[in-house]
């Protein structure tokens, strides 16, 4: 069984049998190319990531800070970047249970909300941070971080800087990736490795990034993420069946490592 | 004859995680957050955005995901009460259908499993029975 009992045991009291799905007919190639992708939904959170790390290691997450980064950047596209990645670093917080870290990552995503100029509604989710953090909630903050992460996307929308938005998810898939891959590559197995595997969310972006618009899409942060996703989708790319080696995973940790700095620069 | 809908040709799927603003929208989603709360009580993170929009009898609507192997997940739908019976598939990325615990109550369903591979995979949801009805999908992990 893979759930616990108590899952079962409502799922079960409430149960109305409908047969396991697997007897339904495979999904035409029509249907998969249709299928709805939805930024919120089909780009699975770095938290998500990390917890699947922790059920196949014991990551010391502290050793995947990183210094400050910077918050005084003027190229809106890469303000966005950047408080994804920030928003990744939260969850690595969170994961490392390290309360003072999350109250600094918190500030600094307020910071640079600011200068985006929707800080009103992030301002409000940075206490909820600090306050969770102060409480050693960190399950709740799992939540909150996601929860701030999309208050900040909504509030682009409302300024019409929908564009932004899919460089705030590119930022954290991307920090995401370079801590865990930073991990796998020191610490590899072959079951962590395999969890690289995310083909489908490198072609979302990629995809996402082709119809920004030409006047974001000339931004050189931008032009170099799109150049450096190309390897890194690649990188990610590999067979259901087979497991990167411990050189793939460098590979994907040194192009992360290449694309965060890219990002972080001045 | 099963109609397939698209995010990019059927506006009323939403994007937004705030989706809920009229009275079928936010029953569709209250109705959703009950059921999964009893996930959150057993430790699953609600994932706080959403697929949602209209859906008709006999219609089948598509959304794609990217999940870890290892990670255990609960896909669930909830619906305002035009929907009679909901029903909620996962399927691989190559268009598989996935043997998941299966769970279906009137205008609420749901479907867990942990899988094997990391990589895409498609949730499929049906309205078996009832009128055109608000939904929302909702994911929780742990």
């Amino acid at each position: 069984m893979i759930f616990s009992r108590s899952v079962l045991f409502i799922v079960l009291a409430m149960f109305i049998s409908c047969g396991f799905a697997a007897s339904a007919p495979k999904m035409s190639s029509d249907e998969m190319a249709k299928a709805a992708r939805v930024d919120a939904l089909t780009i699975p959170t770095p938290g998500e990531l990390m917890t699947a790390l922790n059920k196949v290691g014991k990551p010391n997450w502290q050793q995947q800070y990183r210094p400050p980064i910077p918050t005084a950047f003027t190229s809106r596209p890469q303000i966005a970047l950047n408080l994804g990645g920030l928003i990744a670093d939260g969850y690595l917080a969170v994961e490392a249970e390290d309360s003072q870290q999350v109250k600094n990552i918190g500030k600094d995503i307020v910071t640079l909300a600011k200068t985006l100029g929707v800080s009103e509604n992030v301002l409000r989710r940075g206490k909820s941070i600090t306050d969770f953090a102060e409480n050693n909630e960190w399950s709740a903050l799992k939540e909150e971080l996601e929860a701030t992460q999309n208050e900040v996307k909504l509030a682009m929308e409302e300024q019409h800087d929908n564009d932004l938005v899919t460089l705030v998810t590119l930022g954290g898939w991307i920090r995401g990736t370079e801590v865990v891959s930073g991990w796998i590559a020191q610490n590899y197995s072959p079951a962590a490795a395999k969890l690289l595997r995310q083909p489908a969310i490198v072609s979302f972006l990629r995809a996402k990034i082709d119809t920004l618009p030409p006047k974001v899409q000339s931004e050189d942060v931008v032009k170099g993420v799109r150049k450096r996703l190309v390897e890194i989708e690649q990188l990610v790319s590999f067979p259901r069946e087979q497991t990167p080696t411990v050189d793939d995973v460098k590979k994907l940790k040194t192009a992360a490592d290449g694309l965060v700095e890219e990002i972080t620069k001045k | 004859m099963k109609r397939i809908v698209t995010l990019l040709l059927f506006p009323l799927v939403a994007l937004s995680p705030l989706c809920a603003s009229t009275d079928d929208e936010v029953a569709a989603r209250k109705t959703v957050l009950d059921l999964a709360g009893a996930f959150s009580n057993d430790g699953f993170k609600l994932r706080d955005g959403s697929f949602s929009g209209v859906i008709h009898p006999k219609e089948s609507l598509f959304v794609q995901v990217n999940l870890y192997a290892g990670n255990q997940y609960w896909f669930s739908v909830g619906a305002n009460e035009k929907a009679k019976k909901l029903a909620v598939t996962i399927f691989d990325e190559t268009g598989k259908a996935i043997e998941s615990e299966p769970y279906q109550d009137d205008a609420k369903a749901a479907a867990g499993f942990s899988p094997d591979a990391s990589g895409a995979y498609y949730i499929r949801v049906q309205e078996l029975e009832g009128e055109p009805a608000n939904f929302c999908l909702i994911y929780s992990y742990k």
